[in-house]
């Protein structure tokens, strides 16, 4: 397109367009792109202590995040986190939301109950489910009668943090997917029951069709974030628990290195890994876009 | 209109957690500012006394048992300078990451501890501020009467970054109504490391395991297995900061006393979700080691009466029955009160470090049972700090045993963390039955140590 020489009102407008969003991208290149980019740079060197004497070294970093087990392993603790929250999360949030459509007694208190976790601050949530899980004295192990480790087993302890992070997402979807049903046109519906079409049929047929732009976008944000999630793992398991290795995800790693062990270029090299592994994941699903989401 | 109330019921929910979301992101730098607008009130509030250019001192710690006692003393100094002292608790694991943030970012506390973990590394980065000048025309501290470990940490090429604030030795803890009840003998000073694996297996198959006679965990070092490599002749760290000796037969020989006492206390399983301290207030367990800095939790707690300290066992390693040179180790250490370099007002933070340093404030320190002193001759005021309870066992520890200082070298966390997890003593830790383990894990540790002082 040839470039059109613009009136002084065009100019004018254009400015102003300037001016309008230069706040937000002052924000996005001071507290966003400056440090991604920084961390491209630390992640090629030897970080000296306090942030000073960086050495360059090229990719040594990434050849020893690469070559070490723990890495591979926190990054199918994350894969492993993300299959149980993301699927979970997505079909009780939608249940939920589809029920309280319906007319129901005090919805709207429903709604504000399952909305809660949200609310709440994610490290006082951890908390609290870290007591319920306790094995002297928590509440699971006291209502059951049970003896089970359920954060300390490492065969159980992923799948225990993974029932706290649906729990603390559940809500939000359903928001969400509130949101989503309540712009399918009710003469579907009402087609339907001239139909003859039972409720679980409009489910199925109608329900999750128009409603899989939302539920897309749904899936997409979550995987993103399962597999940034860190603020669980470093709540609910304590250093010396020997399940950490099973459970601890990729960013609660680079925590590790990058803060307690003031290795940050190392660290840096870990959140590269995935960096990259989240731009596969979402490659993949752009494409799976469209051949499944049905928009009208 | 009932859509609409709904629509706005959502939206005020959603603010609010958009709202909660932006806190807890924001929360390290509000407290950064809340403690700036603090000072700024106080200055605006009190004006200048005493000719400081500062009004008031924010000081960060990592020990709530201390918080009281050191305001206490701190009030003291505010009373003779008019300068405000705010002493702010951060826990251990968090202090570590904020400073350093601090320290890269240039937002740090005006004073704050030191501790021998990573004062190597604040001192050689010009991080901490170099005290030597204001020691020199200070006439109440003098190098000779503190201690010597404790002083010598914090100096490198000849400078001082930190006072000695205290020193720390370890005893053994034990619950005398658990004792009381299973019929077993009280923990005395002639303790081997054996007889306390009688008592503690008497107490955990009297009870059926619903009672521990011991517990301890992987991040038990200074106050728990380093004291058993020690005895048994191998050091955790040798005495150039450069090697270790925990893989040799004598580290496997202390480790192995170790395994033992695992197969009798509570598992690995139970000491990660609730920490021995938890364990032993809630009578859960029988003993635990413990060092001085934790006595206050243990003075204040429910069922204080039952509580009583022993002397740590020793390693009879030559057989001959009686604890002899060398038998008996307690790891040592000893904060440091240091300040920010970059403080606008660094003789007010001398001032106020020099004063918690002093025989006055040393003295009130032990006194109000806050810590043992990091100057010499304030123990006795210590051991009577606590009324009702015998805390000698601290003071004996460094009068008949030996003591090591705390192993560290330049990137202490780096070495510790790695042996407190898998790969590390975890695996035996988490199967104490097997010997064989024990032994494959100290060899481990001795490459785990050997590869991260080659890394600093």
């Amino acid at each position: 397109m040839a470039k059109i020489k613009m009136t002084p009102s065009q100019k004018r407008q254009a400015i102003w367009g300037w001016a309008f969003i230069l706040p937000t991208m002052l924000g996005l290149i001071v507290l966003n792109y400056y440090p991604a980019i920084n961390t491209v740079y630390q992640s090629l060197c030897k970080t000296g202590d306090f942030g000073k004497g960086n050495i360059f070294v090229g990719l040594n970093n990434y050849k020893a995040v690469l070559g070490s087990g723990e890495m591979w392993q926190s990054l199918w603790n994350t894969v492993k986190y993300a299959i149980i929250e993301v699927p979970l999360g997505i079909v009780i949030a939608l249940v939920l939301a589809v029920l309280l459509q319906n007319k129901l007694a005090g919805k709207t208190i429903f709604r504000t109950l399952f909305f809660l976790p949200m609310v709440c601050a994610p490290a006082a949530v951890a908390m609290v489910w870290k007591w319920l899980y306790n094995q002297q004295f928590g509440l699971l192990n006291n209502i059951f009668h049970t003896n089970v480790a359920w954060i300390s087993d490492p065969r159980i302890a992923w799948i225990s943090v993974g029932i706290i992070g649906v729990w603390s997402i559940i809500g939000y979807n359903m928001v969400l997917f509130i949101g989503g049903l309540q712009e399918i046109p009710k003469d579907y519906y009402e087609a339907a029951q001239i139909d003859g079409a039972s409720g679980i049929r409009q489910f199925f047929s109608i329900t999750v069709p128009l409603l899989s732009p939302t539920t897309f976008f749904i899936v997409q944000t979550r995987i993103i974030g399962a597999l940034t999630v860190f603020d669980l793992m470093f709540m609910v398991m304590d250093k010396t628990n020997l399940a950490l290795n099973k459970t601890q995800s990729i960013v609660y790693l680079f925590y590790t290195y990058a803060f307690t062990n003031g290795n940050r270029g190392y660290g840096a090299a870990i959140v590269m890994v995935l960096v990259v592994f989240i731009m596969i994941v979402t490659f993949f699903l752009q494409k799976l876009e469209k051949k499944i989401v049905f928009y009208n | 209109m009932k859509k609409k109330i709904v629509a706005l019921v959502l939206s005020t929910v959603m603010t609010a957690a958009l709202a909660g979301c932006g806190e807890s992101a924001s929360a390290p730098a509000n407290t950064t500012a809340n403690s700036d607008s603090n000072s700024v009130a106080a200055a605006q509030a009190t004006g200048s006394e005493g000719g400081y250019s500062t009004d008031s001192i924010t000081i960060n710690i990592w020990d709530s048992n201390q918080q009281a006692g050191l305001q206490a003393i701190a009030d003291d100094w505010t009373a003779k300078s008019g300068v405000k002292v705010n002493i702010e608790v951060i826990d251990w694991d968090n202090y570590w990451t904020l400073l350093e943030a601090g320290a890269s970012g240039g937002e740090m506390p005006d004073v704050f501890w030191m501790h021998s973990n990573t004062a190597q590394m604040y001192m050689e980065n010009d991080i901490l501020l170099d005290l030597t000048d204001y020691i020199a025309a200070d006439d109440a501290v003098k190098q000779e009467n503190y201690y010597e470990g404790v002083w010598n940490l914090y100096s490198s090429n000849g400078k001082q970054y930190a006072l000695p604030k205290d020193h720390d030795t370890i005893a053994l803890l034990y619950n005398k109504a658990i004792f009381d009840k299973y019929n077993v003998e009280y923990p005395t000073d002639d303790w081997t490391w054996n007889d306390m694996y009688e008592a503690a297996k008497t107490i955990t198959e009297a009870s059926n395991g619903d009672v521990y006679g011991m517990a301890m965990n992987t991040s038990n070092n200074q106050d728990g297995w380093y004291n058993l490599v020690y005895d048994y002749g191998a050091k955790v760290i040798t005495e150039d900061h450069k090697g270790t000796t925990i893989g040799s037969a004598e580290g496997k020989a202390g480790m192995e006393m170790v395994r033992q006492l695992l197969t009798v206390g509570a598992p690995q399983s139970v000491v990660a979700e609730t920490g021995t301290d938890s364990l032993f207030i809630s009578g859960k367990t029988a003993m635990i080691t413990q060092g001085s800095w934790m006595i206050n939790a243990f003075y204040t707690a429910e069922n204080h009466a039952d509580y009583a300290w022993a002397m740590l066992p020793y390693a009879d390693t030559n057989n001959n029955g009686a604890c002899d040179e060398g038998e008996r180790y307690s790891a040592y250490n000893g904060l440091g009160w240091a300040a920010n370099a970059n403080v606008a007002d660094p003789k007010a933070c001398y001032d106020l470090i020099s004063y918690f340093c002093s025989e006055e404030g040393q003295k009130k320190q032990a006194e109000l049972g806050v810590t043992m002193g990091g100057l010499k001759g304030v123990s006795e005021a210590f051991s009577s700090a606590f009324e009702g309870m015998d805390v000698s066992a601290f003071v004996r520890a460094e009068e008949e045993g030996d003591l090591f200082f705390r192993p560290y070298t330049r990137k202490t966390t780096v070495w510790e963390d790695a042996l407190q997890q898998q790969g590390g003593f975890l695996d035996a830790w988490q199967d104490p039955s097997d010997s064989a383990l024990m032994a494959t894990c100290c060899d481990n540790a001795q490459k785990i140590i050997e590869d991260a002082i080659a890394a600093e």
